[in-house]
């Protein structure tokens, strides 16, 4: 019998889920991912640095401003530009937006049918219109942030190389404060929610995680990769430790340290610097310590919403900040184009994203590497897979919703969220 | 009867899907007033049969999207592109003519033949297209009234004036005047020149106005304005590169 999974919509693109099973064996199963390629790495090349992020940050579109903020500070890197402290507290307002749109509309729309059985969040809203309903505001009050902050909802141009193009005003800022004290309820509730489920226990095994240093507080910006088994290097020497390979099952190329699989995302993230959280954020970490079980994947999602109440929190403290410092009227920094290679990583919603350019003395790009979480997690996945498949081989309905929650819980990316299923006989 | 709809999503980012679930104040009722039979983004729940319109987003790259493409047009009344990747190709096509498929599946997956691939094309290359929504995400107030309009089954209106028309309306100053290449001409108006309006010159994510931009022209004011031919080529190319004046302009 052979049971697949497909379209699994699309995991940045379209992929699929395939079991083999041989009378009670599993023989095979893997996570597909069939994306359409689209070769950034490969066009992007001759490109002026300038623009350069206009192109990269369209590799995705939930997490765009994480695109984009690896991109530019790549490009920052290479040509030693250093922003100013306002930048930097912009770009933490951002990223920190970007998690709250993104997350709430996995851990509402996209997880949390599977856990209170439907088929989609539309369906959910006749049984619990103002839960529906608050979670939508909530993601909306994290557009706000990509709207004020980069000119518009999905692939902004506000967001620069030196800095930002136009700066807010202390009115817009406050407007995101107000949404985000308006909607903070909604990120509460998704914690009361993931924690109170019971995980199905079929994917359980050791993973290794692998997330970005943030420094004193918990946060998505950092210079520094760190491990679950102690070790830790400087970004700039991702290829030392990451090593990417090219499977015929996935367009995806799949990712290894030490030769074995890991997990990036939320569920890395709070494993490795959960202690750094701050408010209630990390109150609820402390609460809840004993729900997040690391060796199971399907924890990502109570990471997740962890994150959403630390991210709502992290984004008015921002505002704060800035209002604080006063807003000033200032430019882009000046760049000047010149031959170098520069490498930054971010923290997108679903694990830590690399870009890496060299650049010709125009200021051109002569070569390009980037690396996404998804295609870091794929390998994970199918380890979990592995792992859960033959505990389940003999219901099949409950493998298939098993696997599928699976995948679904490391985010890969919207659209791989939610999909039709097809058991073929053969 | 409610009208049935689909939505669905080849090659690009998946943006134009979640321009439509961005729209958060509508979403329930917009859902509500349709009989939606496939939208895999947002929802297990898919039904077969036909749509009176299939919204599709994305470029077709792979013989198995092109198959499902031409099954969704046989099923639909009406089959709308939403987004830069089904009305032009998307960046994905930005070298399109220039470099083969085969050498960019070397360059990133080591080998030239790991899968059969085609250049990215817009929809239009292999079926009947009835309506475009440009951008690169689509607007999504633009999505909302194209659609009331689409349900009842009128084409609605294409915008068919340039970026540079919104921007005069909103007083802002030329960039070109400030020595940045603006693609605001050659762009097809609709998106209230977001980009210009804070200062960053206009990208053509909307496409270039078909039959009506005036493509070599532009060129000539770009170089006499002092930007390399090979710059203004690859600025050309990052969202039209398959528009035939476009893609025929030699670096």
């Amino acid at each position: 019998m052979k049971i697949e999974v497909e379209p699994l919509a699309r995991v940045e693109g379209e992929g699929g889920i395939e079991v083999e099973i041989e009378g009670d064996q599993v023989k095979e199963v893997k996570f597909n991912l069939f994306e359409g390629p689209r070769f950034f790495e490969s066009f992007i090349r001759g490109m002026h640095y300038e623009k350069v992020p206009d192109v990269m940050r369209r590799i995705c579109a939930i997490c765009t401003c994480a695109h984009s903020m690896a991109s530019i500070k790549a490009v920052e890197d290479a040509l030693g530009v250093k922003v100013s402290r306002q930048t930097e507290l912009l770009r933490d307002l951002l990223i920190h937006g970007e998690m709250v749109e993104s997350h709430a509309l996995h851990v509402f729309a996209l997880a949390l049918p599977d856990f209170l059985g439907f088929p989609s969040v539309v369906h959910m809203a006749q049984k619990y219109p103002r839960e529906v309903k608050g979670a939508l505001q909530l993601k909306k009050a994290g557009n706000l942030v990509h709207n004020i902050l980069t000119g518009r909802e999905v692939h902004g141009m506000n967001e620069r190389v030196g800095g930002f193009a136009t700066i807010p005003s202390e009115r817009d800022l406050e407007r995101i404060k107000e949404a985000m004290q308006l909607t903070r309820e909604f990120a509460l509730l998704s914690v009361k929610l993931f924690s109170s489920f019971e995980l199905p226990e079929a994917p359980r095994s050791e993973n290794t995680f692998i997330a970005l240093d943030p420094g004193k507080r918990f946060g998505y910006f950092g210079e520094r990769h760190v491990a679950s088994d102690g070790e830790s290097w400087d970004v700039h020497d991702y290829r030392k430790y990451i090593k990417e390979t090219t499977v015929k099952h996935s367009r995806a190329k799949h990712s290894s340290y030490k030769g074995r699989p890991f997990m990036v995302g939320a569920l890395a993230r709070i494993r490795l610097f959960g202690e750094r959280l701050e408010g209630e954020a990390k109150e609820l970490f402390k609460q809840h310590k004993d729900k997040l079980d690391y060796q199971n994947s399907l924890s990502n999602n109570l990471a997740q919403a962890l994150e959403l109440v630390h991210s709502v929190d992290r984004c008015i403290s921002d505002v704060e900040e800035l209002l604080s410092l006063g807003l000033k009227k200032e430019e882009p920094v000046e760049v000047k184009p010149k031959a170098g290679t520069g490498t930054a990583s971010v923290e997108a919603p679903r694990g830590i994203l690399i870009h890496s350019y060299k650049f010709d003395a125009k200021g051109r790009v002569v070569w390009a590497d980037v690396i996404t979480p998804t295609a870091m997690n794929a390998a994970n996945v199918d380890k979990d897979f592995r792992v859960a498949a033959p505990k389940l081989v003999k219901n099949p309905k409950e493998l298939e919703r098993t696997l599928e929650m699976i995948a679904r819980a490391y985010d890969p990316c919207i659209s791989c969220a939610t999909h039709l299923v097809r058991i073929k006989r053969i | 009867m409610k009208p049935k709809v689909g939505i669905f999503g080849f090659t690009g980012c998946a943006g134009d899907q979640l321009m439509i679930l961005n729209l958060e104040d509508e979403l329930l009722e917009l859902v509500g007033a349709l009989d939606l039979k496939s939208f895999t983004m947002a929802s297990s729940a898919v039904e077969d049969g036909e749509y009176d319109v299939a919204f599709v987003e994305g470029s077709i790259t792979t013989p198995k999207q092109k198959q499902k493409l031409e099954e969704i047009r046989k099923k639909a009344k009406l089959l709308v592109a939403i987004g830069d990747c089904a009305a032009w190709g998307g960046v994905q096509a930005s070298c399109n003519g220039i470099l083969k498929v085969e050498e960019k599946m070397r360059e990133v997956y080591g080998a030239p033949d790991v899968w059969e691939i085609y250049e990215s094309k817009p929809l239009s290359a292999y079926v009947k297209v009835d309506f475009v929504l440009p951008g690169c995400p689509i607007e999504k107030e633009e999505f909302l009234r194209a659609a009331a309009s689409l349900l009842r089954g009128d084409l609605p209106e294409a915008v068919d004036y340039p970026v540079c028309v919104e921007c005069k309306l909103r007083e802002n100053g030329c960039l070109m005047l400030e020595g940045k290449l603006c693609l605001g001409p050659l762009t097809v108006g609709g998106c209230k020149a977001r980009c210009p309006s804070l200062g960053v010159d206009c990208i053509g994510c909307r496409g270039v106005i078909e039959g009506e931009a005036r493509v070599k022209s532009a060129i000539q004011v770009f170089k006499e304005a002092g930007f390399k031919l090979d710059y203004v080529r690859a600025r050309l190319r990052m969202f039209a590169a398959n528009y035939p004046e476009i893609l025929e302009v030699k670096g």
